[in-house]
This record gives C-alpha cells, structure tokens and sequence, in this order.
C-alpha cells in the first residue's frame, strides 16, 4: 500500500483509515497576505518515519507547527489519529531544531525533561524515574541530571531535547531540523539514534530537513516539497530495508538512485519557479 | 491565556524575523484609538475621583487645566520653569564632561579601576538625599546647592559605567594588539569609542533621570526655586490646583527628558545590534 | 593563588585607606563649622549609630519602612508587570498613560501623597512604592515579553498548564530582567525613604537628619551620611548575594558565554 499525494488521498483514507497516525488536508498557510504553504496533503501511518525536505525557506517550519497545533493553518486541518486538531494534542511531542533556544537554561537537565511529566501531574518521584529512563534511552549518563543543560556539548543538548520528548511517552514525534546545528559525526550518531529510537519504541516520526541524504537514509518515505507557495512535489517510497548503516546503504545504487528522484523534485519545481 | 499558545506568544515563528519598522496602517490606527481610550479613561478616574473624596484633595481635571493654562501666562512659572531646566541641565552636562573622560581614563587601567572601585562603590551607595542638609547649611537655599546636590547624586552611574565600558574596550585592545599591527589612535578612534559607547549610554540614561530627581528635590525640600519648590509652596498655602499644574508641569519635563534621551541614543547607536535591547528599558 | 588574591585586596583597600587616613590629618585642625574633624565626626557616628539602643530607634523604623514599601513595590511591580508583559493590547492601549506617570520625579509627589494619604506610615509606604515599582514593571514587561519563543513553543506542545507556564517558562526567563530592575529600585527606594522619613515625627534615618539640621548639628549629619552610605552599601551587599544564589544559572552561562567568544 502507499499513500501518495493530493490524489491518493481520498482513496487511502478509505481504505485504512484506522492506521494512519497524522494527516494534513488541504492544509494552507498565508502570513501577511502572502502565501507560505500551499495546499499540503498526506498523511502518515503509525509507526512509519516520513521526512519532509525542500529548500530552505519553502516554510517546512511553518508546516511542522502546524502539524503540532501551534500554530492554525490559514486553509485545511490536521488531523491526529482522524481527529481535527486546533491546539498541540496530547500524544504528539516536538523536538526542536535550536537546542540552545528550546532548553530552558536556568533548569538542570532532569528538570527540563521532566518538564512534560509535571506538566500532567507525574508525583516527581515517578518523573524523575522516567526521566532517567528517557536519558538512558538516548544515551546520556545519569550524572549528566544535575548539570544545566548548556554545559552540555550540542549533540549532548539535543539528546536531552530528545529524552524529553520521549519522557512525554508521545506515539508521534515531529521534529524540526533536529540536527542542522551540531557537527557531522555527532550529526551521523543521532541519525541512528532516532533510527533506533523509532523502531524500538514503534514511534511515527515526521521529521523535517533540508538534507536529501538525511531524508532518504532515515525515513521509509520522502515527502518532497518544491515551489513558492510551497506545495507537495511528489512522494517517493525508500524501500532501502529496516537495517541501514551510515556507510554501506549510503553507498548502495538505490540509494543514489531515490536521492536523484528526490532532487529532481525539488529542483525541477524551483526552477520552475524562478 | 487560554490552553492555545498563541494567545501568549503573538510572535510565531513566521513573524520571529525582526518586527517590520512599520505597521500596518490599520494596527496603528487600531493601537492609536485603544490608547486614546486609556488615556480618556485616566482622565475619567481622575475626574471621578475629584468629586469622590474629600473636597478639596483632588482638584478636577478641568480645574487643573484652567490653572496651568494662567500660571502659563505669568513670568513666575517661566522663572521656576527655567531654573528647573538649567539646574539639571548644568549638572548633566558636568557629570557627563567629567565624568564620562575620567570615567574612561580609570578604565583604561586595571589599576585605576581596581584601586577605585570600593571608593566609588561607597560613594554610589550613599543616597545623594543624605547630603541634603549639609549643603544646604554650607551653601544656602539656591541654584548652587541644587546643582551640587544633584551632580554628587548622578555622577557616580555615569562615572561607574564609563569606568566599566572602558574596562571592555581594553580587553579587546589587548586581544587586538596581540594580533594585529593597529594604530593605536586609529584603535581608539574605530574600535574603543564605538565599543565603550553603548555602556556609557546606560550610565548616561540612569544619571539624567537621577538629574531630574534631585534637581526636583533639591528644589522641593531644600527650598530653592524651581518647580519643586513651587509644588512645596503651592502646598503650604492649600493651593491643591496649583500644586498639581505643577506636578504635571515636572512630570512634562520628564517625558521631555525621557524623549530627547532616546531621540539622542538612537542617533548614536542606530549600528549597535544592543540598542534594541537598551531601547527597549 | 593566595598571593593573588592578596594583591587583589590589597589593590581595592589602599586608596580608601589613604583617603580616610588624609582626611583624618588634613581636617585634625580644622576649625570650620561645616567640616569637623574626622575624629569628631567618628566620635557621633559612634554614638548616633554603634550603641545599640540609639542605633535600633533611629534605624529600626527607616528599615521597617524600607522594607514594606520596596516589597509593595516588587511583588505590584512583577505582578502588574507580568500581565501587561502577557497581554500585549493591554500594554500599548495604557503606554502614553503609563510613561507619564513614570516620568513624575518621585518625590514632587511627596506633597501629593501627603494630601491624599496624610503624614502617617501608609503614605510613606506608598510614596516608597510608587517610586520604586516602576523600575520593577518596566523590566517585568520586558523580560516577560522577551521570553525565548520557542520555550512558549515547548510549553504549548507538552501542554503547560497556566500556572505551571507562569512558574517554569516565564518567570524564570524573566527574572535575570525582574532582577536588574529590583536593583535600581532598591536604590531609588533608599532616597524616597529619607525623603518621606523628614515628614511627621516617627523617627528614622531621614528624621534624624532633619531634626540635626534644625538643631545645626554638623558633626550629626556627616555621621548620617557615613551611616547610609554603609546602609546603602550593605542592603546592595545582601541584593547581590540573594541575586547570586537565585541566578546562579544566568551568571554561570554568561561567564561561558563570554569565555567562548
């Protein structure tokens, strides 16, 4: 089965309705009388990794807030698990791009992540439990707790942000550009992290980039976005297996190939513009 | 605040970019409305106000008005008025020609600076109200003693933030000589300046309305003549419409003050990537 | 390490010591009636403000007065601050309203208050109040409405109540602002105290003053100077370490802040 663009919709909705996790439809966004998203349809099932990339500026982060509730579309809905959201869902958890800016500073590591368990009444106990379970889980020492957060290395920072969203226990992770700020070994090390993350814990994750590589190695499909106002270019299917490593599915044809696809896309429909 | 963020954080991410220089016309028309409606709704407390207590506590609105508009056409409120302006006018400009050169001077060695520092710090501390008296015994009720007053007062932020922009400015002089072949006047002159220049500011802004605060109370309790002394005189005789005429007259010279204050720092420190933060204290 | 910690203190203390050992010599002999001899202006300091019991009546009163009217001026200031920092309409429609009423020098108010509130404590406490609050909103708006976006981001996603919103994103975000704001406040609180204290009879620092002014008293009024200026310096001494304990996060990320750069 895929899901596919605009056209396929209407016809997967129908079809299995009960698996798909998140969906936007016919979602528009106008800021100031100019249009920044067109109409953006598709929808993702459980347990899928979907990356959405484009350009810069086709205002992917204006989409990932919109998926989250944060901010409502000027066109359209989402929905979550088939209801129509207006505000951030209970079940959906956001990693942003800019640890630095996302952390709160003046709390300590454990704070931040048990931020969200506190948030709905958690006795701090039991928070601070999962809260070591969470920083376990992507990889970061208990002692790590009680330092403040930007004593922390970036790729260290972001695997917080990360823990805290997994501290939430969401069934959808968005994340925005998760990481555009830290180096390429650390950037490759949490790839697989969340690679793993997913799979583990049979997450859907959405995640939104402007590298082509990281959206083919990572998602099982490529959401293509292209144009001004940005609009859903096509959606290429990665049939690349579960297992992936950083070098030899990187080096394999079909790897080139679906990269290539997913070029194409999104240059053909720029040009086109310009 | 609702469950919605939106109703606490108006700046999405779309609109994080710089806020546009200038609004949509019918924001502003929108903004320009709600605040003559605060300013309506002041005046009707006011007025409200004026019947509601005890006669002759709260002078109407009106009656206030009428008042400022006589006092406006008698030489003794342009006398105090002047004496006011020029009192505080005199201090700022000595506070800011001595202070600002010796502030800099100390700052551009450690030695000065740390040696200074509890001196100032003590001095600072002081409330320039404490003085009141002696001056005021050694120097007699008039402009003279207002005018020590009021620089004793609002020189120490002025000094103390000069010491302290210079201090910034000569940790980049080392970096910069340890890297670079720079001329030293050619450093002062691009580098130095410009860099201490926003700290100075700061000290500047706390020493001009600590200016008119003494200036004003000087006058006030010292008895000098000026605006405080006619809010204390218009006081003494239960002239209540006067003492408030007044009152709005300083509270004029503030906003005055204030205005020209930021009018001079945004010509000054338009390139600064800090004056929007300054600006908006 | 020692050493340099020597050097640094002995670097600080030199000059106050010098100044204090030549005002001591150069005004020994004076005769002036302005400026007394440091030894005589020692000896009333000690006797107005060393021995305990005149200490407490002329302190204790200046002290409780301080103390609740810059307190009525914090917690309006963060309070009132917060909600305009929050409602965005409400602070533009009142800013004409509200630069005026900033832009009255505190104390011209003094006979104001004193008509309205009579020449008892509360209209000291409010003269006190109303002078320092604006300090404290002024900067409350600020760091409120200067909070990190995206924190208001993560609140919304994890679905911060409004309370837990208040006490973990926004007043702590805004504090290391709230503080500096406190700060002057403080100062100004200081002056408006000995001005409204030299009203009425009740004792305190500014009272003790008027009355050695009527009565010439010189070598009284240095004493004074002397005393609030260390009062001053030791209410800015325990600000600092309440500041210190409170944003030990701000000042700790901002030293690595500025080491990176």
């Amino acid at each position: 089965m895929t899901i596919t663009g605009s056209k396929g919709k209407a016809r997967d909705e129908g079809a299995v309705p009960s698996s798909v996790a998140l969906e936007a439809s016919g979602l528009g966004h106008a800021y100031k009388g100019r249009e920044v998203l067109g109409s953006i349809d598709f929808a993702v099932r459980r347990g899928e990794f979907v990356c959405i990339v484009g350009p810069s500026g086709v205002g992917q982060t204006t989409l990932l807030r919109c998926l989250a509730g944060l901010q409502r579309s000027t066109r359209g809905q989402v929905l979550v698990k088939g209801t129509a959201i207006t505000e951030p869902v209970r079940g959906v958890a956001v990693v942003f791009q800019d640890y630095s800016r996302s952390l709160m500073p003046w709390a300590s590591v454990r704070d931040n992540v048990t931020l969200p368990l506190r948030a709905n009444g958690t006795p701090k106990v039991e928070a601070n439990r999962i809260a070591a379970e969470s920083l376990a889980q992507v990889g970061l020492d208990e002692h790590v707790s009680d330092l403040y957060p930007w004593q922390l290395s970036g790729g260290m920072q972001q695997r917080v942000a990360i823990a805290r969203a997994l501290a939430y226990g969401p069934e959808v992770m968005l994340m925005d550009e998760p990481f555009a700020s830290v180096d390429a070994q650390t950037r490759a090390d949490l790839e697989d992290l969340v690679r793993r993350l997913q799979r583990d814990l049979e997450l859907t994750v959405i995640l939104v980039t402007h590298d082509i590589d990281e959206a083919v190695y990572l998602s099982d499909r490529v959401i293509a976005l292209a144009g001004k106002p940005a609009h859903v270019s096509d959606i290429v299917d990665v049939p690349l297996g579960a297992d992936r490593d950083q070098i030899g599915t990187k080096g394999t044809p079909e790897f080139a190939e679906i990269r290539a696809a997913v070029h194409g896309l999104i240059r053909r429909k720029d040009d086109a513009v310009s | 605040m609702s469950t919605s963020p939106s109703a606490v954080a108006p700046a999405t991410a779309s609109e994080r970019a710089p806020r546009p220089a200038r609004q949509p016309r019918a924001g502003r028309t929108r903004r320009l409305v709600t605040q003559l409606g605060a300013v309506a709704l002041a005046f009707l407390v006011w007025w409200v106000a004026s019947f509601t207590l005890p006669i002759g506590v709260m002078p109407s609105p009106v009656a206030t008005f009428v008042r400022l508009g006589a006092l406006a056409s008698v030489p003794e409120f342009w006398a105090a008025f002047g004496t006011t302006v020029a009192t505080f006018a005199a201090a700022l400009a000595f506070c800011t020609v001595v202070g600002i050169p010796l502030g800099l001077a100390i700052g551009s060695s450690s030695f000065a600076t740390q040696s200074t520092r509890l001196v100032f710090d003590f001095l600072r501390t002081i409330p320039p109200i404490a003085i009141l008296p002696l001056v005021l015994l050694t120097i007699g009720a008039n402009f003279q003693m207002v005018l020590t007053l009021t620089i004793l007062g609002a020189i120490w932020p002025i000094l103390i933030q000069s010491i302290y922009a210079a201090r910034q400015g000569e940790a980049l002089l080392v970096e910069m000589a340890t890297s670079y072949q720079v001329p030293r006047g050619w450093f002062i002159r691009h580098i130095f300046f410009p860099g201490a220049l926003p700290f100075v500011m700061t000290g500047l802004r706390i020493g001009t309305t600590i200016c008119l605060l003494l200036t004003i109370t000087g006058e006030l309790l010292g008895g000098a003549p000026g605006l405080g002394f006619e809010i204390a005189d218009a006081q003494a005789f239960y002239d209540n419409e006067r003492m408030y005429a007044y009152v709005i007259v300083s509270a004029a010279l503030g906003l005055l003050v204030n205005a020209g204050f930021y009018a001079l720092q945004r010509r000054l420190l338009r390139w600064h990537p800090s004056v929007r933060r300054e600006d908006a204290r | 390490m020692n050493k340099r910690l020597l050097r640094d203190l002995g670097l600080e203390i030199w000059l106050p010591i010098v100044l204090v050992v030549v005002w001591w010599f150069a005004s020994a002999s004076s005769t002036s009636f302005y400026f007394p001899p440091l030894s005589k202006i020692m000896e009333s300091f000690a006797a107005d403000w060393l021995d305990p019991t005149q200490a407490f009546d002329n302190l204790l009163p200046s002290l409780a007065l301080l103390g609740m009217g810059y307190g009525l001026a914090l917690v309006s200031g963060v309070v009132i601050g917060t909600l305009f920092g929050l409602v965005t309409p409400l602070e533009e429609a009142a800013r004409p309203v509200l630069e005026f009423l900033r832009a009255i020098p505190g104390v011209a108010l003094l006979p104001v208050f004193i008509v309205l509130f009579g020449i008892d404590q509360p209209m000291k406490v409010l003269l006190i109040a109303f002078g320092s609050f604006w300090p404290v909103f002024l900067n409350t708006v600020d760091g409120v409405r200067g909070i990190e976006p995206l924190l208001l981001d993560v609140a919304g996603v994890f679905r911060l109540g409004r309370a837990r919103r208040l006490f973990s994103i926004i007043l702590p975000g805004a504090s290391p602002q709230i503080f500096a704001g406190a700060r002057t406040a403080l100062a100004i609180s200081l002056i408006i105290m000995v001005v409204a204290e030299t009203v009425g009879g009740s004792g305190g620092v500014g009272y003790f003053l008027l009355d050695a002014q009527r009565n010439f008293r010189v070598q009284s009024m240095w004493g004074a100077i002397i005393a609030l200026g260390i009062l001053g310096y030791l209410l800015n001494i325990a600000f600092r370490i309440i500041e210190r304990l409170v944003l030990r996060w701000h000042r700790l990320q901002q030293a690595r802040l500025e080491s990176n750069s």
